[in-house]
């Protein structure tokens, strides 16, 4: 397979593909296991190591895209640590600064942690059948660090709702309040269109206005205005903001 | 494991007992400039360390160039002798031990150098071998542990003592200008001193090993940062140009990717980031271009807003606040990098 994982093999919880500029992570089982979670971040290594995609997209499988967190792998009767909740905030947090650009495509259920990757990707798109829900304070846990995204997509008053109370989101619900960018009739059609959408591909700029964005809200004005003119010195020393200023002057002459 | 390396084995640092705040600086000086004034209360830095003349009636000190020559020459010998004192102690050891003496310093020029003066007075052999690293301003002190660290491999055993040595007080001019402003805002008074040993026997202590260094000059900025004399005044002052950091953050990028190369390491594998608390803008500039984040910066910026930018020494400031913190572990990857005049980065890999 063209550009396929070195370590595809081993990958049981996760298919990886890539198709040009595309790269693919499907997500096969139903659940999130710590095996998946150390499989992502092997992809994750892959990723910023040796793939030259530009695109990543994370979709599920037969109908779903993911249900959350796999309880199997927890025993009642034995002591509670939180450092498997640590791997998969890790995870995530690789995936949300890959300097790539990510898409959640979704269909079906997008349940718990299913939701909480959709978060840290730059583009969410579903099919009509979506079914979003945040249900982890219902069963008793926090829906990691969503406490702290969810609210900048959707405000605090939304979140809180969203968090506590735990209502189950129709696809229409979930494009009202900008969880998700369109809903698609067509998934491989609404992938290819938002693929498009963001080009042309300044991997540099694009990854910059994502970071200055996640910093946004946590960050106080004095320093994000310091960031800002760092990244802003960085983007207009790039070859791409070069050649606007070209085709400016070719076409004012 | 592999090739014989140098270990840092402890640290020590020093400054100057009395502590100004931006706004005692502003008044002790009756600055007026509107701009000066902003860029003092806008400033990172909460205050520093420095040995600053008794200001005339009028608010302006008058310190000529010899007197701020002696200044430093005083000033380096306080600040030595503590620091020096500091990082031995811990090892039980005294000057008398050390085999290998580096001195850094930008901000006076001796001669006899630093090494004559910490040997004529502190204590150390006179068959101690000696070298000054002068006048390569604040990436000095990465400059210097390249050399230190090859000595101590290539002598086992054997003690090397590095002292970053900056009285920035010393370089001090006064006039209403933006540009002395901008200077005088920025710079503290401080002093460290390491150790450094490649000995068998301190295989099992928890001490970083220095691995490699990198180094980049962009010569095109040529004189961002320079030392210039000023007829008016009659004295050595500082020019440093405003878009340098900037320029400087987007070069940094080429010697971390060089040096983590060669050692098959990637961004991720490194733990921990000891960077030259150059100034506010040169580090922003270096978390949006290297990629590193406000975590990582935490003791650079810490050193900045608490001591401002200590010259060569301000690198190793950082390391001792890491250390302090207890969060490194055995195995863990360190960049430190230093910035300054040449336009100069300097890059070295360490390991716990």
């Amino acid at each position: 397979m063209k550009g396929s994982l070195e370590t595809q093999g081993s990958l049981k919880t996760l298919r990886y593909t890539e198709d040009g500029d595309v790269a693919t992570i499907q997500l096969l089982r139903e659940r999130t296991t710590m095996r998946m979670v150390r499989e992502l971040t092997t992809v994750c290594d892959h990723l910023e190591d040796v793939s030259t995609c530009r695109v990543v997209v994370i979709r599920g499988a037969e109908g779903r895209f993911s249900r959350g967190i796999d309880f199997e792998e927890f025993r009642p009767d034995t002591p509670m640590d939180i450092h498997g909740f640590n791997k998969w905030e890790k995870c995530c947090v690789r995936i949300e600064r890959l300097p790539k650009i990510t898409i959640a495509a979704m269909e079906g259920a997008v349940i718990g942690g299913g939701m909480q990757l959709a978060l840290v990707c730059d583009a969410r798109i579903a099919t009509g059948d979506l079914c979003m829900q945040l249900n982890e304070v219902r069963l008793g846990f926090l829906p990691g660090m969503a406490t702290f995204r969810l609210a900048k997509y959707i405000g605090l008053g939304r979140a809180k709702r969203l968090i506590m109370q735990c209502p189950e989101l129709s696809a229409e619900e979930a494009l009202d309040l900008g969880l998700i960018d369109s809903i698609a009739e067509d998934l491989e059609v609404a992938i290819a269109e938002t693929i498009a959408s963001f080009e042309p591909i300044h991997p540099v700029t694009l990854e910059l206005a994502r970071r200055l964005l996640n910093e946004s809200f946590a960050v106080d004005f004095e320093n994000a205005i310091g960031n800002f003119l760092a990244a802003q010195h960085r983007s207009i020393t790039q070859t791409a903001f070069l050649k606007t200023l070209k085709d400016h002057q070719n076409t004012s002459e | 494991m592999g090739s014989p390396r140098a270990r840092i084995l402890s640290i020590g640092t020093a400054n100057p007992e009395t502590y100004y705040t931006q706004a005692d600086i502003l008044e002790r000086f009756r600055v007026k400039n509107p701009i000066v004034r902003s860029i003092f209360s806008a400033s990172h830095i909460k205050g520093r360390y420095l040995f600053l003349p008794t200001p005339d009636a009028d608010g302006i000190p008058r310190e000529s160039q010899s007197e701020l020559l002696a200044k430093h020459r005083a000033g380096a010998l306080q600040l030595g002798r503590q620091a020096i004192a500091r990082c031995l102690e811990s090892e039980g050891l005294k000057p008398e031990d050390i085999d290998y003496l580096c001195c850094i310093t930008s901000t006076g020029l001796m001669l006899p150098g630093l090494t004559a003066m910490f040997v004529r007075h502190l204590g150390f052999r006179n068959s101690c071998h000696r070298a000054d690293i002068v006048g390569m301003g604040c990436n000095a002190g990465l400059n210097g542990l390249n050399p230190v660290s090859n000595w101590a491999v290539a002598n086992p055993g054997k003690n090397a003592l590095m002292v970053c040595c900056e009285v920035n007080s010393a370089l001090y001019i006064y006039d209403d200008s933006v540009g002395t402003g901008v200077v005088n805002s920025l710079f503290g008074d401080g002093c460290a001193a390491v150790l450094l040993r490649s000995d068998d026997t301190d295989e099992s202590r928890f001490a970083p090993r220095v691995l490699g260094f990198q180094s980049h000059l962009i010569p095109e900025t040529w004189r961002a940062m320079s030392y210039h004399w000023s007829d008016e005044h009659g004295k050595f002052y500082f020019n440093l140009d405003r878009d340098v950091p900037y320029v400087l953050g987007t070069h940094a990028e080429t010697p971390v990717a060089a040096l983590l190369e060669r050692f098959g390491l990637k961004r991720r594998h490194i733990r921990h980031w000891i960077v030259h608390s150059g100034g506010m803008k040169v580090i922003d500039a270096i978390k949006y271009t290297v990629g590193v984040t406000d975590h990582d910066m935490r003791h650079t910026v810490g050193v900045l807003r608490g001591y401002g930018n200590l010259g060569s020494g301000s690198f190793l400031f950082s390391y001792k606040r890491l250390m302090e913190e207890g969060t490194v572990r055995r195995g863990d990857y360190g960049v430190m990098m230093t910035m300054g005049p040449g336009s100069t980065i300097e890059t070295a890999l360490i390991r716990w």
